[in-house]
């Protein structure tokens, strides 16, 4: 409101009050990847390339270069020579899968897109999916078999594998063991199930560092049989968030995201939007969203779980009693704030059967399943809590799993072991020395995409095909069955998970395609469960037998149709409608909660591990755009850090960059420090997948790995750490953002629900009045197609999705940490956030309100930086769009200079070639296959910012031209807008009364961004509206 | 004592005279011989088989659809793959030492490498099939293929050129010259005549994303 000053002065970065990071040049370079360590050439350099260019000048200048037209030999079916194609297929995110599209230019897979028919997905993708086409090309992927890191072929491993194995035919491999990790495909059960046959005392491991073990078993310990909860989000009045980062970290993200962003679009004053209560003791996308979040260390969401429970049985809740019998005795409300108990414990009362109370993975079982039981009290389950079965209902507790192999391993009972996937000796817990045992054992194979730390250690290596190489299959969270379809040939020799287990178990199958084929007929055959088909006879019948073994024939094309169909839909199987709602089992839960130790008195120092937006566990390390991507929370580049809070750190006596000594049982690690307002005093919050030894060039060696504190026991978090200064020259970090406050200025316009009620329009009441005239006559935009876009501020969450999605469509570069630091980074798409302590809306000092904005180019129909360009390089087109011509930029730079949003990017070097893999020789060929055909791949010395995806504009605006019709609302998509989980932006025809971008900007909490400079820009922004509980101020 | 003789008085004058001249000549060298004009129209390279867009355009009257087949729904038109080709040449001419390359093609699988004449710059992006549909026939950019033994490069496709054009057509729309009905846009012999019916109304870009991103 215009009353309130919305962003306090100083309180910068979360980090020191009133620090403006001042730019000093990083005197501690202990980071400086060699490739980038000079970037300036010598005089002598300099010369010599000087003298090089010239030769060539004359070599080169004279003759028009030969190009050749190479067309197909035999030309493929549907496909059209620049005309991309797409293939629906699935990617697996931890225990979910999401359902995409790819699109292919020839044959190469270019860009990921969500599948609008996936209940997973809903058209959206994470970071992380986009991110994962250029795994795929990744250059350092490992290319062949290595037999004790010595070239092998794939004949030698057959043999040696099948020699082996033949061995235990005998015995039936009674020391064969298995190390997978979780796995949500049918087929790879299928497989499983094969070699389990062939040697039926072999025994199958499951691990994986980021897992939902501890949602599994809370559902298990709550109903009886291990399950997955499925939040409606949409449905709920009230969430509550126990350490849980639903909306970005754990399963199901995205299906999550577009539910829960759907109940915030508040689309006029007087609409109602969920409140959202979080309880974690380090910063998450989450809990920058929420409503009233309250930092508290991992260790004491139990308490306040147990406390909740108590709270809520006094508002007349009934929890089961054998469930409050056994917390009673455990309740501990020492140090929560009683309006955390209270309020919230009302709110939830007043909202039964539209409430969530949402428990994080990290949180041990028993906590999941009290929670389970205050849902079921509450009328929850069943109304906005669902359950859907697991994939792989015989998987164990990763942890325990894992120990029982380790414990195996060190008795000498296992002779061989067939690792597929996973990276245990990087990961596995620290205590179970992983990679020592793994040394005693005779016969070791490990399966990946990267010769790795585990590679390392094994006797063999095989290169895995990466998801989008092969055939597979995948069960979504809600149960809904997709088959993987690939999109391209193993680039380098790699096999499938599911190919390595039936050439394990001598399968029939000689083909992924084959075994993923003959899964769906049997999940999926004209909606029947039939199983068992065998040959086909001369009328190409097969004869399959349905649940309860009665023979019913079924033609080949009826299997082939509905093969295709599943194919061409991406879902092979939907879910039933209706989500399981089983009975509680209230006496398990309450043994369970008597019988546990905890909650412990928090003793000394916690540290807590959460999976990276960005690495997940490490897995994406290699990864140049999840590297120079900044950090949700912290927006650092190329690093994680050990995050503390102002208070904890004025303990230790640290700063920002100073390092830190963490110890627990016998491991320590030194990690340096970043302080970040919001994270919980005494707790120091690190993410995984760092500081890896082996990813490859990109990812070795960056950022602090927090797995040697990491123990079977201990897999969330440990207490009683012993944290302490240590020695060491200032670290050098890399920020995007290292400013957090924006100094009073209207460009974060945010209010209250009930402000907003009272003041619709709260964001142009805010708005300083308009001080610039336009500089010349103003253009007519009243015809044709005049595009725009909306970002509503309320539904976005600041996940990064649309930030990966623009670097993939647009081919952005990657510029090098040291070039971040210099403030050279080329995104296109940024998203800004300020932190102010609000306390209007529950914001403090040492807990500020955070805001984020994404911004890219406006498109102003008064574009500051086209005064200026003295070639005429930047333009407006007649459809409002602000024209960039790289060809005939000569890189003054004055547009970006005048640019009052910051978003043009300079290419100050040709950063494909000369930052990150310059030692390389330049971007390697397999990256340049990622490259978006259409467009342009910038140079050195050129400006360049967000298009609006034109590409995408002009190939549908041409489409519709062939066809010779208009374009539809809806029918261009940016690739930000594509990708969105939110659906918070929004673009199209402003000049269309109807179009969706017109209908959304004329909601009344519209904005333009530096409206008051007279820009009129074509990118407006609803304000953000927080839902305080006025009970909680 | 007159070192000089007179004449020389003049010498000042040649000189300016010469060096205007000069001038001129130098500023119509380059007009001309940097211009596409010069550098591009015309360009003729051998290519691996001697294809006579003559004799199959012109005298057997193929259709230029018949091999690029997505000059109506793409951007590319599309060299034709070896395929088109072995569609006749299984049975016509099956012991061509000229048509070696392409047998070669089939059976092996190697794809053939014709040399590009058509080039335009990366950062162009230029679609045939907006143009096609449009009413712009092949002619207008290609020229005369149908009389060509060997195609050479007719016009100098160059951004003046293509503006012209656009201009010409956003002005006059069916009155322009370069439009012909859709139906026409293969006819070589097809003569503008008075005014087209266009399929839409016709709004060439004038902007730079028209063409360039």
């Amino acid at each position: 409101m215009s009353k309130r000053a919305p962003y306090s002065s100083g309180n910068g970065n979360g980090s020191l009050p009133a620090s403006v990071d001042t730019p000093e040049f990083p005197k501690g370079h202990v980071d400086t990847p060699p490739s980038e360590e000079s970037m300036m050439l010598s005089r002598r350099g300099l010369l010599g390339a000087m003298s090089a260019t010239l030769a060539l000048v004359g070599a080169e200048g004279c003759r028009r270069p030969i190009e050749k037209i190479v067309p197909y030999t035999r030309m493929p079916e549907d496909v059209i020579p620049g005309i991309p194609s797409h293939y629906a297929t699935v990617y697996q995110r931890r225990s979910d899968a999401l359902g995409l599209v790819v699109e292919c230019h020839e044959g190469r897979p270019t860009k990921i897109e969500g599948n609008e028919a996936h209940p997973s997905s809903f058209g959206a993708a994470d970071l992380v999916a986009q991110a994962s086409i250029l795994d795929l090309y990744d250059p350092e992927r490992s290319t062949t078999p290595l037999k004790g890191g010595a070239p092998a072929s794939w004949d030698d491993f057959e043999r040696e594998l099948g020699a082996k194995l033949a061995g235990y035919d005998k015995d039936q491999g009674a020391k064969l063991r298995l190390l997978m990790e979780p796995t949500i495909s049918p087929t790879v059960l299928r497989m499983r199930a094969a070699l389990a046959q062939r040697f039926p005392k072999a025994r199958v491991h499951t691990w994986s560092a980021v897992a939902d073990s501890n949602v599994r078993e809370g559902a298990r310990l709550a109903f009886g049989k291990p399950m997955m909860p499925l939040y409606l989000y949409d449905r709920a009045h009230v969430v509550l968030s126990l350490d849980s980062d639903f909306l970005q970290t754990e399963s199901g993200s995205v299906r999550a995201t577009k539910a829960f962003s759907a109940s915030r679009r508040l689309r006029r004053a007087g609409d109602t939007m969920n409140r959202l209560y979080v309880v974690e003791p380090a910063r998450t996308t989450t809990g920058n969203m929420a409503d009233h979040r309250l930092r508290l260390p991992a260790g004491d969401v139990e308490r306040y779980t147990y406390a909740l429970a108590a709270e809520l049985a006094k508002a007349g809740v009934s929890i089961a009693p054998e469930v409050t019998a056994a917390i009673g005795k455990k309740a501990d409300a020492n140090g929560i704030p009683t309006k955390w108990l209270g309020v919230v414990a009302r709110e939830l009362a007043a909202n039964r059967g539209r409430g969530i109370i949402v428990v994080g993975s990290r949180q041990p079982a028993r906590v999941h399943a009290v929670v389970h039981a205050i849902n079921a009290a509450l009328g929850n389950v069943g109304a906005t809590v669902g359950f859907a079965p697991v994939a792989d209902a015989s998987e164990l507790d990763v942890a325990q799993d894992i120990k029982a192999l380790t414990d195996a391993m060190g008795g000498g009972q296992v002779d061989a072991l067939l690792i597929l996937g996973g990276n245990p000796v990087y990961d596995a817990p620290a205590d179970l020395a992983f990679g020592d045992k793994l040394a005693k054992v005779p016969f070791t194979a490990h399966a990946s995409l990267f010769a790795d730390e585990t590679s390392e250690k094994c006797t063999w290596h095989v290169p895995l095909a990466h998801e989008y190489e092969s055939w597979g299959d995948a069960q979504a969270l809600d149960g809904s069955i997709a088959v993987r379809q690939p999109l391209i040939a193993p680039l380098y020799a790699g096999r499938s998970d599911i190919e390595l287990l039936a050439l394990a178990a001598k399968a029939p199958e000689k083909s992924g395609h084959e075994a993923v084929q003959s899964t769906a007929e049997g999940i999926a055959i004209s909606g029947r469960q039939l199983t068992a088909c065998g040959a086909p006879d001369d009328m190409g019948t097969v004869q399959c037998k349905d649940a309860s073994g009665n023979a019913i024939p079924v033609h080949t094309y009826e299997l082939e149709r509905d093969w295709t169909r599943a194919l061409a839909a991406g879902v092979l199987q939907r879910a039933q409608a209706k989500q399981l709602s089983p009975a509680l089992e209230a006496a398990a839960i309450g043994s369970a909660v008597g019988a546990a130790k905890g909650p412990a008195a928090a003793n000394g120092y916690e540290v807590t591990f959460a999976p990276c937006p960005k690495m997940v566990d490490g897995r994406h390390a290699n990864n140049t755009w999840l590297q120079e991507m900044p950090d949700p929370v912290t927006k650092l580049v190329w690093d994680n850090a050990a995050i503390l809070s102002p208070a904890t750190a004025k303990e230790l006596g640290v700063e920002n960059k100073d390092w830190v000594k963490i110890g627990s049982g016998d491991k320590s690690i030194t990690a340096a420090v970043w302080i970040v307002r919001g994270q919980a005093d005494k707790s120091i919050a690190l993410t995984l997948g760092w500081g890896r030894k082996k990813a490859g060039r990109i990812g070795n060696g960056r950022g602090f790995d927090a797995y040697p504190l990491r123990t079977t026991d201990s897999l969330g978090w440990v207490s009683g750490a012993s944290v302490s200064k240590a020695d060491g020259e200032p670290y050098f970090f890399a920020q995007t953002q290292d400013h957090d406050s924006s100094e009073n200025r209207p460009i974060a316009h945010e209010a209250t629900l009930a402000e907003y009620s009272k003041q619709p329009n709260f964001p142009a009441i805010d708005a300083p009045p308009l001080r610039a005239l336009p500089l010349w006559q103003q253009q007519d935009y009243s015809k044709g197609h005049q595009w725009g876009m909306a970002i509503d501020l309320n539904a976005c969450t600041g996940c990064g999705a649309c930030f990966v999605a623009c670097m993939s469509e647009n081919n952005v570069p990657v510029v090098g940490k040291l070039e971040v630091w210099r403030g050279r980074e080329m995104h296109w798409l940024r998203i800004d956030r300020y932190y102010h302590e609000g306390a209007e809306a529950g914001g403090s000092e040492d807990s500020p309100l955070e805001f984020h904005e994404p911004v890219m180019c406006v498109h102003c129909e008064e574009a500051p930086c086209e005064n200026v360009c003295p070639v005429n390089a930047t333009t407006h087109g007649p459809e409002g769009l602000n024209e960039m011509a790289y060809n005939r930029c000569i890189g003054t730079r004055y547009c970006g200079n005048n640019c009052p949003y910051k978003v043009r990017r300079f290419n100050y070097l040709n950063w494909h070639n000369d930052s990150v893999w310059k030692e390389t020789g330049g971007l390697p060929e397999t990256l340049t296959m990622q490259q978006n055909p259409n467009v342009t791949v910038r140079f050195r010395g050129v400006m360049e910012k967000c298009t609006y995806c034109v590409q995408r504009i002009q190939a549908t605006k041409i489409a519709a031209k062939r066809q010779y019709r208009d374009v539809k609302d809806g029918e261009i998509r940016t690739a930000c807008q594509q990708t969105c989980p939110a659906d918070a932006i929004v673009f199209g025809d402003v000049n269309d009364m109807n179009s969706a971008v017109s209908r959304t900007s004329r909601i009344d909490r519209r904005f333009a961004l530096l409206q008051e400079l007279g820009t009129r820009p074509r990118t407006s922004y609803l304000g953000k509206v927080r839902n305080p509980n006025p009970e909680m101020l | 004592m007159q070192i000089f003789p007179r004449s020389l008085n003049k010498l000042p004058q040649a000189v300016g005279a010469a060096a205007t001249l000069g001038l001129v000549g130098v500023t119509f060298l380059i007009w001309y011989y940097f211009s596409p004009w010069f550098t591009a129209v015309g360009y003729m390279p051998k290519q691996p088989v001697p294809y006579s867009h003559r004799l199959h355009a012109g005298q057997l009257g193929l259709d230029c659809r018949y091999c690029h087949v997505n000059v109506e729904r793409a951007p590319l038109a599309m060299v034709p793959p070896t395929e088109t080709c072995m569609n006749c040449h299984q049975v016509v001419k099956t012991d061509s030492a000229a048509l070696q390359p392409i047998r070669d093609s089939w059976a092996s699988g190697k794809p053939m490498q014709w040399v590009r004449i058509h080039k335009l710059p990366d950062y162009v992006y230029f679609d045939h099939s907006v143009h096609v549909t449009a009413g712009v026939g092949c002619i207008e950019c290609h020229g005369r293929i149908d009389q060509m033994e060997q195609v050479r490069m007719e016009k100098p496709l160059s951004m003046g050129w293509c503006i012209d054009c656009h201009r010409d057509v956003k002005a006059k729309q069916g009155d322009s010259e370069h439009i012909r009905p859709v139906a026409q846009i293969t006819n070589m012999e097809w003569k503008h005549e008075g005014h087209v019916e266009t399929p839409r109304h016709l709004d060439p870009p004038e902007n730079c994303w028209g063409c360039h991103r």
